[in-house]
Order: C-alpha cells, then sequence, then structure tokens
C-alpha cells in the first residue's frame, strides 16, 4: 500500500514541486489551496492527489524551497499555509527554464516540422 | 538541544491537524456546492485517501536522523537477538572471550609499554645501554653538553639497625642529581643536592613513604634524625611522595654515590651502575647518541689504567622506557600477536553463525526489501546488530579482563618491569571498545554484505527453504579453513612453549631442591673487615643451626644457584696463559662450608670436597671447579691436581676435586656466555673476592637440611641469630624448592598463557567446524535423502559428512603448519631445548587438531546416519 503511494510520488517528483513552487508564487498558500490552485489553473486538468501533495510539501520544506506556518483562516481555522523562500524562488526559476527546454524539445520529437530532427 | 524522537512525535501531531484541515476545507466547500454534510464528509474523505498511509508518507519525506536510525536499528537488532537466545549466547561467550582475553593483554601492553613512565616530562628521559663505573659517570656528567646525566647502582641491600627488629632493606645508591634529573621532588624535607655524593657530605638518606610508614610510623618529625644503615650512621633528609618509585616498588631508600677518586679501583673498576639522562632543551637523542660515542675515547682515557680499545664499545642512549621494559617488549608483543589471532578465530566463529543464520533469514530480508528499504538500509541495519553483538560481548569480556588480569599479575614474575602501572584504565576501556565496533563490523561484513544482495523475487518464491547462497556457504568454508589453520598456529606456539617448560623442569639444576630451607644471613659490611670476627660468627651460627630439632646438616653459602650471586673476578689458568689480545678469563666463584655439595647433592666427581681443614688460615689454598669448567681447561685430563688463582695474586691454588655442574647462571643456563669458568673455595681467609678485598663476604645464606618447614625454622632461626648478634637480620626465609620454583616463573606464566590461549582456540575452532558441519547436514538433509532413497549405505553418508569436515580441517592444518613455520621463529627466544619447528609438535598437535575436528563432525554426521529418506523427500 504504501509502496503504491511512494512509487506514485517519485513518478510526480520534479513535475509537482514545479506546479507547486508556480502557484506559490501568487502568494502564501495552505496545502488544501494549492491543490484547488492547480486544478483551477490547468482547466480542471490536473487533479493533485493529496497522497502525492503532502509528501511533496514536506519534502519541499525540507528542502528549505518553502517555508510553512501555521495562521488562522478566514473561517478562523487554524491552517499551515506554505509560502516560497529565497531559495525557492531562484529554484522556480531554473525549473521553468529547464521545463521550458523539455517541452520544446519534446515538442521537436512530436512535431518534426518545427525541429531538424530526422530519422 | 531538543531530543529529536520528541520532536517527531510533535511533528506528527502537527502533520495530523493538517490533513484535518485540509478534509474540513473540502468538506465544507462540498457544502457550499449543496452537498448534506454527511455526504460531504463522505466524498472529502474518499477524495482524499489512506489518511494514515498518506502521513507515513509524508513522515519519510522529513528524513530520519542518524540518531533515530541508529536506535530504530538497534531497538530492531536487540529484538532479533532476545528472539535467537541461543545463537546469541553462543557468539557473545566467544566474543567475550576473545574481546575478554585481548582486553586483559592490552592492559599489560598498555601500562609496561604504552603508559608514559610516571616522572615529569618522561618524552625527555633517556638511559645508557651500558653500565658504568663512578668514573666515566664524573667524566661524562661534566662534559656533556646534550644531556643531565645520573648514575644509580639498583638493588644494593642495607641492614637497618638500632631501631626495633634488624631489617634488610633494598635500595640505591644514586648521584646527587638523580632525582633532578628525574624531575621529582620530596614530599617531606628535600632531594639530594648538588656535592652531596662527595666523601664527607653523603652521609644522607632519602625515605619512600612506604618505609617511613611502616617503620617510623609516619613521624612527622623525622626529617633530621639519624639512622644506622649498614653500619653506617646517616640522616635522614626527605621522605619521598607515596607514587615515587624507581625503578621497582621495592626500592626503599636512597643515598648518595660515595664519589672518591682516591679510592682507585671502587671509582674506576668496581662499581658498575645504570646511568640516566634528561635530555637539555633542545637536545635530541641522535644528538646525545652522537655525543656519547665522542666521549668514549676521553672517558677511556681518563681510566686510571688502560682499558681495552673497545671497552663501551655498545653503549648508546635510548629512551628511559625502552632502558627499563628491556627484553619484555619482545614477550609482550608476542602474546598481544597471540590473543589478537584469537580474536581472530572468534570473528571467523560468529561470522559463520551470521552466514549460517543469515540464508534463514533471506526471507526476512526480501520483505523488507520489498517494502522498500534500500540495499545500504540493511547492510546497516544488519552490521548495527554484529556490533550490539559485539558490545555485549565486550561487556562480558571486561568481566573476563578484570578475572584474568588479576591472575595475570600473580602469575607473571615479580621482577616484570612496571608490573604496578597495569591497570584496566581508560585507555584499555577505549580500546575494549574501539575493539568491539571493529570487530562487530569485521564479523558483520561478510555475512551483511551477502545477505542485502538477496534476490527478493527468488526468495519470495521458493519460501526461503532452498535458497542457500552459494557464496555464503563459500564464504563459511573458507572462514573455518582459516580458523582451524590460526588454532593451528596458536596450539603449535603453546605446544613448544610447554615442551620447552617439560624439558626445563625435566632437566635437573645439578642440585636436589627436597627438604631445604634457605636463609639470607647479612651482617653489616663491615662486620667481616675484621674477618676473626666474621668466621667466628658464622662457626657459631652453623653451629648453633645444626643443632636445632630437625635439623640435620647445615651450611654456608655466597649466594644461591639459579642466579642469587657469586664472585666474580678475572682469574688465571696455570699452562694455559692467556693469549695476547684475548680477554682474561673470567670466573665465577661460590664461597661454601664443607657440608654444602652434601645438602645440595652436588656430585664429587674427581678428587674430594673440602673439609674443615680446608678452611684453616694455614692450610693450603685450595679450590673445586665444575665438570664444565674442568673440560674447558684441561680437555682430556684430570683437573685434579691443576692450578688456578686470580689474575691479581701470585699463589696458585691447587685444584682438589670436580664436581657436577649446576645451572648456576639461570634456570637455563649453567653460566653466562661471558663466563669461562666456575670454582669453589671454602668459606674462610682464602675466599677470593671479586673487589680484591681481604675479608671473606659477609652476606650469605644458610642452607638448612631438615625435615621440618620453614616457617618453624625462621622463628628458631631468628633466635639463634639474635643471641649471637642482635644487629644482624635474617631475612628470606624460604624453601629451595620455592627458590626453583620462582626461576621457573618466567617460562611458566608465558607457557601457562599460551596453554590457555591454544585451549580457548581448539575449542573455539571445534566451535566453528562444528557448526558449518552440522549446518551443511541440515542444508543437505533432502540430498542426504535421495542418496539414501537411491540405496547409499550409512556408512557412505558417514563418511560424506566427516569427508567434508576433514577436507576444511585439512586445508586448515596445512595452512597453519606453513604459518606456524614462520611465526614461531619470532618465539625462539623463549623456548629451551625444543627448536621453533620441531616435527614433533608440529606433528602431535595436527593430529590434535585433526582429531577435534573428527569429534567435531562427528554429532552432524550420525545425525546425517539417521536421516529417514521418506521425511527428507517429504519434508518440502
Amino acid at each position: 500500500m504504501k509502496q503504491r503511494y511512494q512509487n506514485r510520488v517519485e513518478l510526480l517528483q520534479g513535475t509537482l514541486d514545479l506546479l507547486i513552487l508556480q502557484t506559490l508564487r501568487w502568494g502564501a498558500q495552505h496545502g488544501y489551496g494549492i491543490a484547488l490552485a492547480i486544478r483551477a489553473n490547468s482547466g480542471e486538468v490536473l487533479q493533485v492527489d493529496t497522497g502525492s501533495l503532502y509528501p511533496a510539501l514536506h519534502r519541499l520544506e525540507r528542502q528549505k524551497l518553502i517555508v510553512a506556518e501555521w495562521k488562522l483562516s478566514e473561517n478562523n481555522q487554524r491552517v499551515r499555509v506554505y509560502r516560497l523562500s529565497a531559495a525557492g524562488k531562484k529554484k522556480l526559476t531554473s525549473e521553468r527554464s529547464r521545463w521550458a527546454q523539455i517541452s520544446q524539445a519534446i515538442a521537436g520529437i512530436l512535431d518534426p516540422v518545427a525541429g531538424e530532427i530526422e530519422a | 538541544m531538543r531530543f529529536p524522537w520528541s520532536d517527531r512525535e510533535q511533528r506528527k501531531e502537527a502533520l495530523t491537524e493538517e490533513i484535518a484541515s485540509h478534509l474540513k476545507m473540502a468538506a465544507s466547500d462540498r457544502e457550499a456546492r449543496g452537498e448534506s454534510p454527511a455526504q460531504a464528509n463522505e466524498s472529502a474523505r474518499r477524495e482524499l485517501g489512506n489518511a494514515a498511509t498518506i502521513q507515513d508518507v509524508t513522515h519519510d519525506q522529513w528524513g530520519w536522523t542518524w540518531l533515530e536510525t541508529l536506535l530504530q536499528d538497534l531497538r530492531y537488532g536487540a529484538r532479533t537477538l532476545r528472539k535467537n537466545p541461543g545463537f546469541t549466547i553462543v557468539a557473545v561467550l566467544t566474543l567475550a572471550l576473545g574481546i575478554g582475553a585481548n582486553t586483559a593483554i592490552f592492559s599489560l601492553v598498555n601500562g609496561v609499554l604504552l603508559q608514559p613512565l610516571p616522572y615529569p616530562h618522561p618524552d625527555r628521559l633517556v638511559g645508557l645501554t651500558v653500565y658504568f663505573p663512578k668514573g666515566p659517570l664524573v667524566v661524562m656528567r661534566e662534559q656533556s653538553r646534550t644531556m643531565d646525566l645520573a648514575g644509580f647502582s639498583d638493588n644494593k641491600e642495607f641492614n637497618l639497625t638500632g631501631s626495633g627488629d634488624p631489617v634488610r632493606l633494598i635500595g640505591n645508591s644514586v648521584s646527587a642529581d638523580f632525582f633532578s634529573v628525574l624531575g621529582e621532588q620530596a614530599a617531606m624535607g628535600r632531594i639530594f643536592q648538588e656535592g652531596e655524593d662527595q666523601p664527607g657530605k653523603d652521609n644522607e638518606v632519602i625515605l619512600s613513604r612506604a618505609l617511613w610508614e611502616r617503620r617510623f610510623q609516619s613521624d612527622a618529625n623525622i626529617i633530621g634524625r639519624w639512622i644506622t644503615l649498614e653500619g653506617v650512621d646517616r640522616q635522614i633528609v626527605g621522605v619521598m611522595p607515596a607514587d615515587f618509585q624507581f625503578v621497582s616498588p621495592k626500592t626503599e631508600l636512597w643515598v648518595p654515590l660515595h664519589l672518591d677518586p682516591r679510592n682507585t679501583g671502587d671509582y674506576w673498576g668496581d662499581s658498575y651502575m645504570a646511568l640516566i639522562g634528561r635530555l637539555r632543551p633542545g637536545a635530541t637523542l641522535e644528538q646525545a647518541r652522537a655525543e656519547l660515542k665522542a666521549m668514549r675515547p676521553r672517558v677511556l682515557a681518563a681510566f686510571a689504567w688502560r682499558m681495552p680499545d673497545n671497552s663501551f664499545v655498545n653503549a648508546s642512549v635510548v629512551s628511559l622506557e625502552e632502558a627499563i621494559v628491556g627484553d619484555a617488549r619482545g614477550k609482550l608483543l608476542i602474546l598481544l600477536g597471540a590473543v589478537g589471532l584469537l580474536l581472530l578465530i572468534a570473528c571467523a566463529n560468529v561470522a559463520n553463525l551470521l552466514l549460517a543464520r543469515a540464508t534463514t533469514r533471506e526471507k526476512e530480508v526480501a520483505v523488507r526489501v520489498a517494502l522498500g528499504a534500500g540495499r545500504w538500509r540493511i547492510l546497516r541495519q544488519l552490521i548495527t546488530e554484529s556490533v550490539l553483538l559485539s558490545l555485549l560481548g565486550a561487556a562480558l569480556g571486561l568481566g573476563v579482563a578484570v578475572y584474568g588480569l588479576s591472575i595475570m599479575k600473580t602469575a607473571l614474575p615479580p621482577d616484570t618491569p612496571r608490573l604496578a602501572d597495569v591497570a584496566l584504565d581508560g585507555h584499555v576501556l577505549l580500546f575494549t571498545a574501539f575493539l568491539a565496533i571493529f570487530t562487530g563490523i569485521i564479523f558483520g561484513l561478510v555475512p551483511a554484505l551477502g545477505a542485502s544482495r538477496v534476490d527478493m523475487t527468488e526468495t519470495l518464491k521458493s519460501g526461503g527453504q532452498r535458497s542457500v547462497t552459494r557464496g555464503n556457504h563459500r564464504a563459511s568454508r573458507l572462514l573455518v579453513v582459516g580458523e582451524v589453520a590460526i588454532s593451528m598456529i596458536l596450539v603449535v606456539a603453546a605446544g613448544l612453549l610447554v615442551k620447552s617448560l617439560w624439558i626445563l623442569s625435566g632437566t635437573s639444576p645439578g642440585f636436589h631442591s627436597e627438604h631445604i630451607v634457605t636463609a639470607r644471613i647479612t651482617p653489616n659490611e663491615s662486620f667481616c673487615e675484621v674477618p676473626g670476627r666474621c668466621l667466628a660468627f658464622y662457626n657459631e651460627l652453623l653451629e648453633r643451626t645444626r643443632a636445632l630439632p630437625g635439623v640435620q646438616a647445615v651450611a654456608a653459602v655466597n649466594g644461591l644457584p639459579l642466579g642469587a650471586g657469586a664472585e666474580i673476578f678475572p682469574g688465571a689458568v696455570e699452562a694455559h696463559p692467556t693469549p695476547a689480545g684475548a680477554h682474561v678469563p673470567m670466573l665465577w666463584e661460590k664461597i661454601i662450608t664443607p657440608d654444602y655439595l652434601r645438602i645440595m647433592k652436588i656430585p664429587v666427581l674427581r678428587g674430594r670436597a673440602f673439609t674443615e681443614a680446608d678452611a684453616g688460615s694455614n692450610a693450603q689454598a685450595v679450590v673445586l671447579v665444575s665438570k664444565a669448567t674442568a673440560e674447558r681447561f684441561w680437555p682430556g685430563q684430570d683437573a685434579v691436581g691443576e692450578h688456578i688463582r686470580p689474575n691479581w695474586e701470585n699463589e696458585w691454588r691447587t685444584v682438589v676435586g670436580v664436581v657436577g655442574d649446576v645451572r648456576e647462571f639461570d634456570i637455563k643456563r649453567d653460566s653466562a656466555s661471558w663466563i669461562d669458568g666456575v670454582i669453589y673455595t671454602p668459606y674462610g681467609p682464602h675466599a677470593i673476592r671479586g673487589s680484591g678485598a681481604a675479608a671473606p663476604p659477609s652476606d650469605m645464606t644458610l642452607v638448612i637440611g631438615t625435615s621440618g618447614d620453614q616457617v618453624q625454622i625462621a622463628g628458631e632461626l631468628k633466635h639463634v641469630v639474635a643471641g649471637l648478634n642482635n644487629e644482624v637480620p635474617v631475612s628470606q626465609v624460604s624453601t629451595m624448592k620455592n627458590w626453583v620454583s620462582e626461576a621457573m616463573a618466567e617460562p611458566r606464566s608465558i607457557s601457562g598463557l599460551f596453554a590457555v590461549f591454544a585451549a580457548l582456540a581448539l575449542l573455539l575452532g571445534s566451535v566453528g567446524i562444528y557448526g558449518v558441519v552440522s549446518y551443511s547436514v541440515a542444508q543437505r538433509t533432502r540430498e542426504i535423502g535421495i542418496r539414501m532413497a537411491l540405496g547409499a549405505r550409512r556408512q557412505e553418508v558417514l563418511m560424506l559428512v566427516v569427508g567434508q569436515g576433514v577436507k576444511l580441517a585439512l586445508a586448515g592444518v596445512a595452512i597453519g603448519i606453513a604459518g606456524g613455520l614462520m611465526l614461531t621463529r619470532l618465539m625462539s627466544g623463549l623456548l629451551y631445548g625444543v627448536h621453533a619447528t620441531d616435527p614433533v609438535t608440529y606433528g602431535a598437535v595436527a593430529l590434535l587438531l585433526l582429531a577435534v575436528a573428527l569429534a567435531a563432525c562427528f554429532i552432524p554426521a550420525r545425525r546425517a546416519m539417521r536421516v529417514d529418506p521418506m521425511v527428507a523427500l517429504r519434508y518440502e
């Protein structure tokens, strides 16, 4: 059971991290809010699994890319909110350009007209 | 600092709350979209998934601190060990023996070789490798620029008289700067001051704390008091601190050297002593050596007479530690090597146990791998377990060491240098801890590497029954071969030593020791400067002792055989002029009263023994010679009637008899290599003194032929002596048997230690063979069953199993013989009458090991023979 979750974490690692960092760019947010934001911003395409989200958040926190603190929400509920750290901002920039490279490369493979890659 | 585990508990609670808040928010959003509260809750929960698992996976992201991992591993390891009490007990006991023996021997090495000497700045203290007379000390003391030199003549004895019973005390004559070179101060009073070793200023004494407490009842006003030592009045100027000793704790007083150049013989020729020094600031040991070399010709030139050109040519400067410890170093290192080998055997054994268990644990490991544990994690877990095992072994081993050390301290010869410094101190504990962790890793590594390489799918599929890893089995066979080889080396070493001891104790020392009580009688040296007084005292003493009940005969000698002392002087042999360039023959002289040879049962081989008449002052001066001496000087001839004399006399002394050889020098040798002959002279005016003095020796030992015991004789003897002269101490009352036994103490203790090591090695080695063979029988039950089903007879099965064990043992024995031939040479200095490659010992030990191996195979072989083919085949 645990194993299955772990595999999924590894699968999404990197991509999910990038999405979280990007989401937090607009301000501090709690885990539920991050999940909602990703779903909304992806046009309801990306459903973030809670079992992947929290491990990812805690991993990023351990890597000191995001910082967490307890706050009270609008309806007076104690929530744990995350915000980007300086290192996280830097990481986001580099991850974005890496993502751009990768998606460009993949696009090139999928659409040979744009690229120069022959068989 | 916060404890990581309490921190972790808090974080876990926080995570639970975080997930709960997530759920709440999801549910309230759904409610807002129109779901009923119950439905909203239910859907949110379903969407979230298994909260416990999410939390669990999230925990893992936090990472474990090394301490948490270690605690986890330790808990797990402890549980595993508790679940296998049989395995744990055998492994811990094995390790306790190995580590305990090493700890005990290391304590010895630590105390004797490693601990710095207990004086300030011990690294600057040096010693000279040869003894010098007083004159050279003075010359070198004035000339040396690299060191401050001091001299001490050790093991001098002094009669303390005038206050209570007369006693014989051991003391040192030391140069005035002795204490300042050592860097020591007195606890009370002062140390000697410069110039106090000059005649007229030297009537002083410094006491040890022990002597001050025992003899002077810790008298606070002792400084300035006068006491009589050896007939000389000396003023007490200081008492040393309780922890001061140099070199032996037996030394209880120090008097200044009497440096009197006018007494030429004593100053240049007689009183040889050891020199110590302290390097001056900036000077190195090498510089001191070079300087000593450069000073040698000047020292020789200063002599009152011409010295041979090669005198003191071997003199060198070494660290004081090296000078004190001397040849004990080699023996200790041999012992340390032996226990090191023993520990290797113990490690091999435990590694084997672990290997055998690793196979049964394969499934467990495979499950852990399947659950996501990395190889490194598994490896670390297994190593933690083996280190835990060896730590338990070490804890128990400390007990073994404490016990072993107390036995060793009594078994080792009391003259072992620095034995008093030996203790289980911090260094030793550190060593043991290191040893435990190190051995844990050593014996744990191979099995752990094997186990962590488990093929998960294969193991889980086969249900852990048949997946014996081939590598493991080969490793365990190699370990057993190694174990047997090391056992072979240890047992051969022990065999050689025990054989030496056996030969040694079977060799007659040349005299009989039954029913003889011995006692030192030591009037002051000055007492015998009036020869008549001295001779009359001894005559009367012998007379009265002979009259004691139970005494059959009594005689006196200037020193017991086996190295208690003799007069040594350069001699001349008639018709054997010393060729130019050759050294003058050195003679070892025993001064005896007539009954000595009879009581000691030393045979007179030719001619006659001494009679009372020979001791008379008008009698012709006669000597006896030992058999070896007669053969050396007069080979093939009759020594009786030949002549011999000290080289400074003109009158020849006639040889009247030849007596049997006696172990004069020590238990292994009749005489030292630098001694050319052993002669006997009658106690009386004709006794020859090495110093050239005309007086007979005052220090004599009585040998009393008696059926009584020494306690009874001691009391009566003291009474007799006190009746003659109440200033004469009686000391060292013992039996001749004790004396011989003491002389054997060192060979006995070393071979005893080796015998213990060898017995342990045999025990562990046989356990090792037993373990491997019986494990392999258990693994091969199915195969054996098939063989029997196909018609193999029981004997064939027996041969199969026994053959396997014997093959391992043979390989081990062969390697052990090769290793032994290389290693036992190192201990040839400890052997007597047996060569380091003695084929009989090697053969006997090889047979012994094979027999032990056979016995170890027998139990599993019997089990194999009783295998029921039906049961064995149905088993899987």
